[in-house]
């Protein structure tokens, strides 16, 4: 038995595309049974996520008439009738093994090494393994491609920093507290990417969130989306002594925040680290602020500057990446029965 | 064993330099890389540096803390083995990377001749509780080399922190709050200690004849350092003294006493009997060293 990998990504098709091929949870167990009926695969498992849809098949069959029947049924499944020019692809062993482990590492996300995509091969597996349509063949496949995920994280570089804006400043974050569970953040000016930064600070457990805007509609808005406060935009100073990061992208053409203000407000905080995050253009915080003690400025472009050295980083561990995730997959089918051994019984298939 | 207690920490010393040029390499990649190299090299100078310790410890059957050389070389052996236990923790294993440097040149330093003559057949301060007062002042004195060695680290991340970003942002070194701390816990723990041995040395030993308190240098030392790190505490802790200034004062701090210690003992006749009578004429032991 070959396991078997057939689908498209944000490589090979554009959204439009993707989205038509995309399989709705709910649908994903029925999928499955019927992709197992049609006899193209003994084991399957489907991952749909917005950025792929794929099929993990384990078949008997000879690998490229099993491929033609996996197509048909991606194709049938979905009722689409448009041409095609190669957006499907359909890997065979080893490379199906390989294009799993790269899956599971983050080596063939949009954002290279991004770690989302692991936890979402996992519950795609976990549906499967559920409604009994996995076998011997892929729950090996998929318990080592886990496994390697984790060797690549630990061994390699692949996941160190950050490769996004809101994240870097995430991480930086961490680099001045000890923890983020009692930081307090405040957002000034209600912009998407603060938003981001915002939500990206809360998801790691930073308190709460105060928003201000010149538009206190706005900011109501957004800090009821965000579980948060609104705050008066002239009146955002005056919070300042519980605030531990700053997250400010106002389109004011001046400074908000320079230095003659923010000296006393440090005295009302007790010096604790202020971290000021500035992702406005033109910017919001003077520079010079960044020469008080204790208080931490990123601009935009520090904070790019940074992703893109993780970015960079990152790049450069993919040859490591890929020698790793090739040696794993060979001792994978290495360890594979023998070819000519009676097929073990499979009670946990679901045959009807 | 023909092996002497000072070439052991010798050996000792030996080691504490290769892991000083490690540190350099270390610096250079930015605190990038979490491995082990260093903590090895700095607990087999620690090994080393243990042998010696108790060698000369069972060779006088006492602890070894009764002139500058053992002094010295017990301050030091208090911050490494403070810097292993709390190395074990990934991120603060880099403070050994400060740490080396200091222990090599308070190990070069205690290897001077001067610093370690000959005790005769009677050394010149024995008693349990002068061991117990020397003991508790000097590991008070250790956690103060640590905690400035914790400094040191955050003095360099908080300016990586602000102006050297791309460094800060792909080392492992821990948050800086966290640092600070570190450095917060180990100052009053160095002071508990402190207050702990000058209590001893006050109460329960006995002054020789025709020395004063008032008037003897290293105690008015011990004094002035006593109130120093008080402030200190008192300062961050009421006073919200934190920061990069509460570092500099804790670095400050500890450079004053490496920079003063030896000299105020020297001048001292409460903990430097040579200097008005030999101390083998004595009939009791004086009190007090260190």
């Amino acid at each position: 038995m070959s396991i078997l990998v057939l689908g498209l990504n944000h490589r090979t098709a554009p959204v439009a595309l993707r989205e038509r091929f995309a399989f709705a949870e709910a649908r994903v167990p029925t999928a499955l049974q019927a992709l197992r009926d049609s006899g193209a695969a003994d084991e399957a498992v489907i991952l749909s996520t917005c950025n792929r849809v794929e099929i993990y098949a384990a078949t008997t069959r000879e690998p490229r008439q099993a491929c033609g029947v996996l197509i048909d049924f991606l194709i049938g499944a979905q009722n689409y009738r448009d041409p095609l020019a190669g957006e499907i692809y359909q890997l065979a062993e080893p490379q199906s093994v390989e294009h799993l482990f790269k899956v599971a590492c983050g080596l063939d996300s949009m954002v290279l090494g991004e770690t989302e995509i692991l936890g979402q091969l996992k519950s795609a597996y976990d549906v499967a393994l559920q409604h009994h349509h996995t076998g011997p063949r892929l729950n090996k496949a998929f318990q080592r491609a886990f496994n390697v995920a984790k060797q690549i994280r630990t061994e390699t570089r692949i996941q160190r920093g950050s490769a996004s804006v809101p994240s870097v400043a995430v991480e930086m974050a961490e680099r001045i507290f000890s923890e983020l569970d009692h930081r307090q953040v405040m957002v000034i000016g209600a912009g998407e990417m603060s938003e981001k930064a915002a939500r990206a600070l809360l998801s790691r457990g930073a308190r709460s969130v105060l928003v201000s805007n010149r538009s206190y509609d706005r900011a109501h808005a957004l800090a009821e989306e965000l579980g948060g406060r609104a705050v008066h935009f002239e009146e955002w100073a005056r919070e300042f002594a519980q605030i531990d990061i700053v997250i400010s992208s106002t389109s004011a053409p001046h400074y908000v925040l320079d230095r003659a203000r923010l000296e006393p407000l440090m005295r009302l905080r007790r010096n604790r680290p202020l971290l000021l995050i500035d992702i406005a253009v033109p910017r919001d915080i003077d520079p010079e602020v960044n020469l008080l003690e204790n208080v931490y400025l990123y601009n935009i472009d520090d904070l790019q500057a940074l992703a893109d050295d993780s970015l960079k980083q990152r790049k450069e561990e993919i040859a490591r990446c890929e020698a790793l995730i090739r040696e794993r997959a060979r001792e994978l089918l290495e360890t594979r029965r023998p070819e000519g051994m009676p097929e073990l019984p499979q009670p946990a298939l679901k045959r009807d | 064993m023909f092996l002497t207690d000072r070439t052991l920490f010798a050996v000792a010393v030996v080691f504490y330099g290769l892991s000083a040029l490690y540190s350099i390499f270390i610096f250079r990649r930015g605190f990038r890389d979490d491995n082990w190299s260093n903590y090895l090299l700095l607990a087999a100078a620690f090994a080393f540096h243990t042998l010696a310790v108790f060698k000369r410890g069972f060779s006088l059957s006492r602890c070894p803390i009764h002139n500058l050389y053992e002094a010295t070389t017990f301050v030091a052996w208090t911050i490494v083995a403070a810097y292993l236990a709390i190395g074990i923790w990934s991120r603060l294993r880099f403070l050994g990377a400060f740490a080396a440097p200091i222990l090599f040149g308070i190990g070069v330093f205690a290897l001077m001749p001067s610093l370690d003559p000959p005790h005769g057949d009677k050394p010149a301060f024995t008693g349990g509780w002068i061991s117990l007062h020397a003991a508790l002042v000097l590991l008070s004195y250790g956690a103060f080399g640590l905690a400035s060695v914790a400094a040191l680290m955050y003095l360099n991340q908080d300016r990586n922190l602000k102006f050297d970003k791309r460094r800060a942002a792909l080392s492992l070194v821990p948050p800086i709050q966290r640092l600070e701390s570190v450095i917060g816990r180990l100052l009053a723990g160095g002071f508990v200690l402190l207050t702990l041995g000058l209590l001893v040395g006050a109460f329960a030993l006995r002054l020789p004849s025709g020395a004063a308190y008032w008037n003897d240098p290293k105690v008015l030392w011990s004094a002035a350092v006593w109130v120093m790190y008080l402030l200190l505490l008192v300062l961050r802790w009421g006073w919200s003294h934190r920061g990069r200034r509460f570092a500099l004062s804790a670095l400050g701090g500890f450079a004053f006493v490496l920079l003063t210690f030896w000299g105020t003992n020297l001048l001292s006749s409460i903990h430097n009997p040579a200097v008005d009578r030999p101390a083998a004429s004595e009939p009791s032991p004086p009190a007090g060293t260190f």
